[in-house]
């Protein structure tokens, strides 16, 4: 055997060159595939990540008809000993109850419908950590006048300045981003936009009376950290429910939809507010390892009672998302497919002329006593050697651009950085760790190897002796 | 002992409407040991038969008999086995494996024949010191010369200890230096070893070393002459 893979391998060097572009090839088509799927993975599992870990969370325990009618009648009765199991439960991460429910808002003479999140303002910092989108800084018209009377800035930048001059910030960084200041200007203006832009906004404690407003919901009601919001709602089994809330903080969700409409506050107050004494609508579970979501769902399932709970995993609640992720999963599986089939016919290519310029001596390898069978068995390692060499040269090219970009992901400005974050997502773009998907490309290379073999090796299988040592 | 029984063997080849007999009832036997040359113009059959002996070529009709085996009963694969258990074959173009070093072009058959690192060893120092080329077992064929390649070639076909070579035209390439060296070997193994030796030869060198000559002409045989007496 040792031999037979000695002379394979001398074999693909008898054309150095037609080797060289046969792997060259190779390693181009794995080295973008690798690439190109890393940072489709990447963004994949950043987003999962972000949506669902940050906001409903891979598994959520909820009342069995809640799903389909999310109404506060069909709300859990939430203990201690329950959170307990679930906290302690192996695989689970972090377990945090949440009320979600609707009700009207109302300041002045505005009026709007809001979605209220009751939540342990403690432990959801593990989860959505709403303290993360508290508005620190606030441009107004007078603000920004002030800062182009104050400081120099380009046409460009005065006019950016008049086009946020309604915007809030969690960090100056995003608004020197908006205007885009270079790293001087940065620097220089800091203390100003501090001085004049900062804004005192506050986040719940556990027990708060008080609630965190979303900031276009703000600029709607025109409301202000320390006004008083008056909410109205139906609470449970039809009792009405109506108080005044005083707002603590305001944040700013990156979710234009949310942001419109969302009012946290603490998880006895919402219970208190809608009647819901010691229920809640769900508990959100993140897990230690993604990986084991069905079998942890499936175990939770089994522990809880059937009639009063049921688990939901993410896809089962975000069924958008899932989609959204599937459709472009197959797109970027339907590009690498289109690259694997260009570089088939090279590689199919190679094999037919090594078959055919070798005719000869493969005739009186076989007439000197070289069964077909093991002739065959030479050529396509031959041309799994080319094939290694392409995928591992490949893998090797990609794995260090892999890693830096896990480490340090491609970061978005300007016009992309707003898209990203108007979805709701940083505007990061990061690889997928070293994994399974490079598995993948050498199980793709190995089988269009073996396709691209079939019909040159039947050639040999076929191949009359006399014709070919006339050759 | 006969090692080779040949009996009205026929090959005809068609070319669109005319019919070329390239061998004409050909009936013939080889002795182990022989040392013997077919001969005969060109077009005469001579390499033609030497494929039939060989099982590279298959017959339009008539029979081989090698060493008791009937070559048509032979499938592909047992035909493939048997030339590499029973039969050298040293063609006139050399034909060694161009990847493969003197030494390994010399120990390939036996290697196909699952023999042992030793052996093989022992076996292709045997031959190489045989054919003077004791000093070039790690040259690849491009660096030889043609007769040097020939002499490779004469001992991959005797590393596997066969019944009997076939040579076709093994010196047609060669010059008269050459083409003596390499009958000088050919004739000692043959005679150390016993191995049947069949030529199909234009060159009067190898005609007057044969001890048994075999003319051809038109795919007949026209004349069988031993040289020890006998025809």
């Amino acid at each position: 055997m040792t031999r037979l893979l000695k002379m394979a391998w001398r074999n693909c060097w008898r054309n150095k060159r037609r080797t060289l572009i046969t792997a060259a090839s190779i390693f181009f088509a794995v080295f973008f595939a690798i690439i190109m799927r890393s940072f489709q993975l990447g963004t994949y599992g950043h987003m999962i990540r972000q949506s669902i870990e940050m906001f409903s969370g891979y598994l959520q325990v909820q009342n069995p008809e809640y799903y389909d009618d999310p109404h506060l009648d069909h709300s859990i009765t939430y203990n201690a000993q329950m959170m307990d199991t679930l906290t302690k439960y192996p695989g689970v991460k972090v377990a945090v109850p949440r009320v979600e429910a609707f009700a009207l808002v109302s300041t002045g003479n505005q009026s709007k419908g809001v979605m209220v999140i009751g939540i342990d303002p403690v432990k959801e910092t593990s989860v959505s950590n709403p303290e993360h989108f508290i508005v620190n800084y606030r441009m107004t018209p007078g603000k920004a006048k002030l800062l182009m009377q104050e400081l120099e800035f380009t046409d460009k930048e005065k006019e950016l300045l008049k086009m946020y001059e309604n915007s809030v910030y969690n960090n100056l960084e995003r608004l020197f981003d908006d205007l885009t200041l270079n790293d001087e200007k940065r620097t220089k203006y800091r203390p100003n936009f501090e001085k004049h832009l900062f804004y005192k906004s506050n986040y719940l404690v556990p027990d708060d009376s008080g609630v965190l407003i979303s900031s276009k919901l703000a600029q709607f009601l025109n409301v202000e950290v320390g006004d008083t919001l008056v909410m109205i709602g139906q609470g449970f089994q039809g009792h009405s429910a109506a108080d005044l809330f005083p707002v603590r903080g305001m944040v700013r969700v990156p979710a234009p939809d949310l942001d419109n409409k969302l009012i946290y506050t603490s998880l006895n107050k919402s219970q208190s507010f809608f009647n819901l004494e010691n229920r809640i609508t769900s508990i959100i579970l993140n897990l230690k390892d993604p990986d084991d979501m069905l079998l942890v769902q499936k175990e939770l399932s089994d522990l809880l009672d059937s009639k009063n709970y049921v688990v939901k995993n993410w896809q089962e609640l975000n069924p958008t998302l899932k989609q959204q992720i599937e459709g472009d999963n197959k797109s970027g599986q339907m590009f690498v497919g289109i690259l694997y089939f260009i570089i088939f016919f090279g590689i199919f290519g190679t094999v037919l002329m090594m078959v055919s310029e070798r005719r000869r001596e493969f005739g009186v390898l076989v007439a000197i006593g070289m069964r077909k069978r093991l002739l065959i068995g030479v050529v396509v390692i031959e041309m799994f050697f080319i094939g290694f060499m392409g995928t591992l040269s490949g893998f090797l090219a990609a794995i260090p651009l892999v890693v830096w970009f896990r480490q340090f992901p491609i970061t978005f400005t300007g016009e992309m950085a707003k898209m990203y974050e108007d979805m709701g997502f940083d505007p990061i773009m990061p690889t997928a760790p070293v994994e399974g998907y490079f598995t993948w490309q050498a199980v793709v290379i190995l089988i269009m190897v073996l396709i691209a073999c079939y019909i040159p090796l039947q050639k040999i299988r076929k191949m009359k002796l006399m014709e070919a040592l006339r050759e | 002992m006969k090692v080779i029984e040949i009996s009205n063997l026929h090959k005809t080849y068609s070319e669109s409407e005319l019919e070329v007999r390239a061998v004409d009832g050909i009936t013939l036997d080889f002795e182990e040991g022989e040392f013997a040359a077919i001969v005969g113009p060109s077009g005469s059959g001579k390499t033609t038969l030497l494929n039939m002996i060989g099982g590279l070529d298959v017959p339009t009709s008539g029979e081989v008999l090698v060493g008791g085996s009937l070559m048509s009963e032979l499938k592909d694969s047992e035909l493939t086995d048997f030339r590499l258990n029973n039969i050298g074959f040293v063609f006139q173009a050399y034909n060694l494996i161009p990847v493969l070093t003197v030494k390994e072009n010399t120990e390939f058959v036996m290697r196909l024949q699952g023999k042992k690192d030793e052996e093989c060893e022992k076996r292709s120092n045997e031959l190489l010191k045989a054919v003077g080329l004791e000093e070039r077992i790690n040259a690849r064929p491009v660096k030889l010369s043609g007769g040097q390649q020939q002499r490779v070639a004469v001992a991959r076909a005797l590393a596997a200890k066969p019944k009997f070579v076939l040579a076709d035209e093994p010196t047609a390439n060669l010059d008269s230096k050459s083409t003596e060296t390499l009958l000088e070997i050919m004739e000692r193994l043959n005679r150390e070893e016993n191995i049947t030796f069949i030529f199909s030869t234009h060159d009067a060198r190898v005609v007057k070393k044969a001890r048994r000559i075999i003319t051809l002409e038109d795919g007949k045989i026209i004349n069988d002459v031993r040289k020890n007496g006998g025809e």
